[in-house]
């Protein structure tokens, strides 16, 4: 909202700088986000928080300078309540002036929509352009001037918060005004000149014909005030905020209006602004007021809490606060404090305050004009909890050593397109979509990450990255028979040739399976996961299996898939992990175990083998027949090429005895050794070389 | 026969030894006498000229001389080196060849400040807890003191989820960390002391301001005592340990529906040290997160009794203060993913 620094002082007595005003405005929590010099004037702008509607106006902002600076308030200097009169008549009652045989009669449908409506008559007016003071004043605060009638019903809702709408009373041609919920299928067109179509959501002012007004909101075309105009309607009312939110949410529009209804107007304040605009009106416009009609105002009850300057130091923290200083700083506010007992006070509470309700409320504002920074520093007591080995935990452990590993991490967003459902692996269940997304990009909360992962891939390729290896650790989303499900993944995505400078040259590694396998392993070693394998699933998938049961998937995307990327000629491959299905079988104990006492002995054996025999198999069948002695068998080297016939394969194979009670010697291993490539020759038919 | 002999070289190895006064002249020695075209090479390379019976005594005493010359360089080496005090290595490298690379991946910047910023706060003694992403109406609003139907929602702007369900509470994708307050509160009992790091979602069109995925950290403080003094000092030692020790500070009164009295912290500015720059809008001040005394309906919806215990709550967005800590300007750099980008973490 914006006010201006002369504006304001016709209201309070200001002895600081438009500047020193500012800050101080902005420590107090009315935060000042634009000071602009105008002339002989400046232009305050300030951000309003939504729990004080009475901040929005001028008058509201000339309580809270007076509080901060103990400047003078002078609320009736230049709008003295009017002649034209509070008159509150009750329903069924009307005063009829001399001059007028008019008949007004208001019609509430719910009182709960619409607590208080009045309406006056003026007659004879004469709209025309504004006097200079107000168009001036207006248009320092970016607001347009219209004519005398709007821009001073305009003026009045800034300085006293009350909005106003004045009616065409000729083009209304009505003498009953209806405050109701419109039926669905009527049609209003809105002085901006859009026809909206309305429903029962939707609060109307209406004449017994149709609507003529979204209450709050906007008013009609057809009634607008214009040039020709000589005889207004003025309405002054107050209405449900959460009513003038929907309307306004409804239609898609909003105006200074709807926003000071949807934060709540003052009901105590409405007569007087009424009163004043009419005079206003009067004077300016030269029109004559003929009647002043009121809807009944029920009996407001007038809002008290009690509070104890002890609560007030035990949750500020503060040593003492002395009983004086509250009441001072409250009546400084417009609260008035009256002691009960020692140091307790029943506070009552102004009806322009609708955010003030219990203690905390109060205290708040004691802190505010006391000033946060009195307040001192303290640290909390804080009793520090032990707490098991949580999820995070883990993902810590295991971004760590990926990051170790010379993976980037990337954080990618969570929402995708619909089209990038078909390039999902490892999917579960039904995707999730989003009711409100703001584009075709947004629609669906991704079930997997592996489509993110080949997107930064092909931004990076874009950029000249040669070589990139990224993952994340993130929720993959999805719907299981009804019932949403979010679990934690981890991708990882491979792609190009990372180089490696050895003494001996430069060395090219293109990446693929094997590093994602080995990265894996990596992970099931620092969770203390020991029974895990990779199993080939179709072409280009390998399952990766934990106690046998489905965790993760490596993949190398299809040349269609990265071709729709616009990948080319590059292998990627990718590994998605379900993390929590993982972490169950981690098991971070650690026990020790002593070291041996006897050397081993380290053997090779080098076999070549049909193509498609898998290592692992090998291995297994070797751990399985000769156990004992045996302690580890691993490959030494792997090799294809010249020496090796065609769909075969060379391989070496080591193997590490050692007995647990004494030094073994090759009398003894050499048999066993034997043994073993006998096993080769007769299982997997390979050839001892 | 050469004008060199083995006699010769010795007395002036002795010299030239004696002489030597650091490991560059050795080396130059090292050339004199033991280099390809030095002086025991060409010694050596009389050989084939001699007798051929004189041949063999030659060459053991050229050996000999071989020796005792790098025994005396390296005698000398070494007590150049003890003077200086450095390591003598044996062979030297070309050290301008590239290094063998020991690849080291990065963090996430945004996992970086997550990072640092919880440890700030279990170093005062808080746990780590996390939620869900998606969310109920109740945890994320009602539960936390936001009517459905009030303006202070208008902040939270949500993207909600399609339900094939018909019944049941709507839900949406967390637009705060706030809703793991209720989560942690209606699990568990006082005291509590808890940071809450994740992601969160608002449907806000992207910008370099703006992102409708972001991250966020949320602190919860619940005891028999906790104080607003305790708000401060708490988020004081916060703000030094992430921005450094020289920033000033200030509390501003502000208002969030969970908390009362609500406060919004702001920095000097890190850039211009408080004068005034295009980073903070020429005020000097940098806003970094919200905070406040729980409210007690938020108490009330959990369960707590508001007579016997207090508590504070803040909230902070990760990427605000990411961009402030490194300089970033537009927040879509952190969810491009660019390699050059993130290496420079």
């Amino acid at each position: 909202m914006k006010f201006t620094y002369n504006w304001l002082k016709e209201f309070v007595n200001i002895k600081i700088s438009a500047q020193e005003l500012a800050d101080k405005l902005t420590m107090a929590g009315l935060e000042v986000v634009g000071l602009d010099q105008a002339g002989e004037d400046f232009v305050f702008e300030v951000e309003i928080t939504s729990n004080r509607p009475d901040w929005l106006s001028v008058v509201g902002i000339a309580r809270e300078v007076a509080a901060v600076t103990g400047g003078k308030l002078k609320l009736g200097a230049r709008l003295p309540a009017g002649q034209a009169g509070r008159s509150v008549i009750g329903a069924g009652e009307n005063r009829k002036p001399k001059t007028d045989n008019r008949i007004m009669t208001i019609k509430i449908e719910d009182k709960k929509d619409c607590p208080l409506y009045t309406a006056r008559i003026i007659r004879d007016v004469q709209v025309g352009p504004s006097a200079g003071w107000l168009k001036h004043c207006l248009e320092s605060i970016g607001c347009r001037s219209i004519n005398n009638v709007v821009d001073i019903i305009n003026y009045i809702m800034f300085t006293w918060g009350q909005p106003l709408h004045a009616f065409d009373l000729d083009k209304l041609n009505s003498d009953t005004i209806v405050v109701r919920r419109a039926s669905s299928g009527e049609k209003l067109t809105l002085i901006d000149g859009a026809e909206k179509l309305l429903d029962k959501d939707i609060l109307v002012i209406a004449t017994p014909d149709k609507p003529v007004a979204v209450a709050g909101v906007m008013g009609g075309k057809d009634t607008e005030v214009g040039l020709g105009t000589r005889s207004l309607l003025l309405e002054a009312a107050v209405f449900n905020p959460a009513v003038v939110r929907a309307s306004r949410r409804k239609l898609a529009i909003g105006s200074d209006s709807s926003y000071r209804f949807e934060r709540g107007v003052d009901l105590g304040e409405v007569e007087h602004a009424a009163s004043q605009s009419a005079k206003l009106i009067t004077e300016l416009a030269k029109g004559k007021l003929v009647l002043s009609k009121s809807s009944p105002v029920s009996k407001v009850k007038v809002k008290s809490v009690t509070l104890e300057g002890a609560c007030v130091e035990k949750i500020l923290g503060i040593d003492k606060i002395p009983a004086e200083k509250i009441k001072k700083i409250l009546s400084s506010l417009g609260f008035t404090a009256k002691m009960q007992a020692k140091n307790k006070f029943k506070v009552t509470i102004p009806s322009y305050r609708p955010d003030v309700n219990q203690k905390e409320d109060l205290i708040e504002e004691l802190a505010r004009i006391f000033g946060y920074e009195n307040i001192p520093n303290t640290l909390p007591a804080v009793i520090p909890q032990t707490n098991p080995v949580s999820p995070r935990d883990l993902v810590c452990r295991v971004k760590d050593m990926l990051v170790g590993l010379g993976l980037n991490e990337v954080i990618t967003h969570s929402l995708i397109s619909r089209d990038g459902l078909s390039a999902q692996i490892l999917r579960q269940g039904e995707p999730i979509e989003v009711l409100n997304p703001l584009s075709k990009e947004q629609e669906i909360l991704r079930p997997g990450l592996a489509l993110s992962l080949l997107k930064c891939v092909a931004h990076n390729l874009n950029q000249r990255q040669n070589h990139i290896s990224i993952f994340e650790i993130a929720k993959g989303f999805c719907s299981v028979s009804g019932q949403f499900k979010e679990e934690l993944r981890l991708g990882i995505c491979l792609c190009g040739t990372k180089p490696h400078f050895f003494p001996q040259g430069l060395v090219k590694d293109e990446l693929g399976f094997l590093h994602l396998k080995g990265i894996l392993e990596a992970i099931f070693q620092c969770l203390g996961i020991k029974e895990y394998n990779f199993r080939a699933k179709g072409v280009g998938q390998i399952e990766v299996l934990v106690k046998k049961e489905q965790a993760g998937i490596m993949v190398s995307p299809s040349a269609e898939l990265l071709d729709g990327l616009d990948i080319k000629n590059r292998n990627v491959v990718v590994a998605e992990i379900l993390l929590e299905r993982i972490f169950a079988f981690a098991d971070l104990t650690k026990k020790f175990n002593p070291l041996p006492q006897y050397p081993g002995i380290s053997r090779d054996i080098s076999v070549v083998l049909k193509e498609e025999i898998s290592s692992e198999e090998v291995l297994r069948y070797i751990k399985e027949k000769a156990a004992g002695l045996l302690r580890q068998v691993g490959i030494a080297d792997y090799y294809k090429g010249r020496q090796i016939p065609p769909g075969f394969k060379g391989l070496t194979i080591s193997c590490f005895y050692r007995a647990q009670e004494r030094t073994l010697t090759e009398a003894e291993i050499n048999p066993l050794h034997a043994r073993i490539a006998g096993i080769l020759q007769e299982k997997f038919g390979a050839q001892v070389r | 026969m050469p004008d060199i002999n083995i006699e010769t070289i010795k007395a002036a190895l002795g010299v030239d030894i004696q002489k030597a006064g650091s490991l560059e002249e050795l080396e130059e020695l090292r050339i004199k006498y033991l280099g390809r075209k030095g002086l025991l090479a060409q010694l050596t390379s009389s050989i084939p000229a001699l007798p051929p019976q004189q041949r063999p005594g030659f060459g053991q005493a050229a050996n000999a001389l071989k020796n005792k010359i790098n025994s005396l360089l390296e005698e000398k080496s070494k007590s150049l080196a003890s003077v200086k005090g450095e390591v003598v290595f044996a062979s030297t490298v070309d050290i301008g060849l590239p290094g063998i690379a020991q690849d080291l991946g990065r963090l996430h910047p945004i996992t970086q400040v997550v990072d640092e910023i919880c440890a700030v706060f279990t170093n005062m003694g808080f746990s780590i807890v996390e939620g869900p992403e998606i969310e109920t109406e109740h945890n994320n609003f009602t539960g936390l003191n936001i009517p459905l139907e009030h303006p202070s929602r208008d902040a939270f702007d949500t993207f909600y989820l399609k339900s094939t369900k018909t019944s049941g509470e709507r839900l949406l994708l967390r637009s705060h960390t706030s809703p793991v307050q209720v989560r942690v509160m209606k699990a568990r009992k006082p005291p509590l002391a808890v940071v809450v790091p994740g992601r969160v979602y608002r449907p806000d069109a992207t910008d370099a301001a703006h992102s409708f995925m972001f991250h966020q950290v949320e602190g919860l403080v619940v005891d028999k005592n906790i104080r607003f003094s305790d708000l401060k000092g708490a988020l004081e030692f916060f703000a030094k340990s992430v921005f450094g020790q020289d920033i000033k500070m200030r509390f501003r009164p502000h208002f969030f529906p969970f908390t009362e009295p609500s406060v919004e912290v702001d920095i000097s500015c890190i850039i211009c040290k408080g004068k005034g720059c295009s980073v903070c809008g020429r005020k000097g001040w940098l806003e970094v997160l919200g905070a406040g005394m729980v409210h007690p309906n938020v108490f009330k919806n959990v369960g707590y009794d508001t007579k016997k215990y207090t508590g504070f709550a803040f909230g902070m967005g990760v990427e605000r203060i990411a961009m402030l800590k490194y300089g970033i300007d537009d927040i879509r750099l952190f969810f491009e993913n660019d390699l050059r980008f993130l290496n420079q973490f």
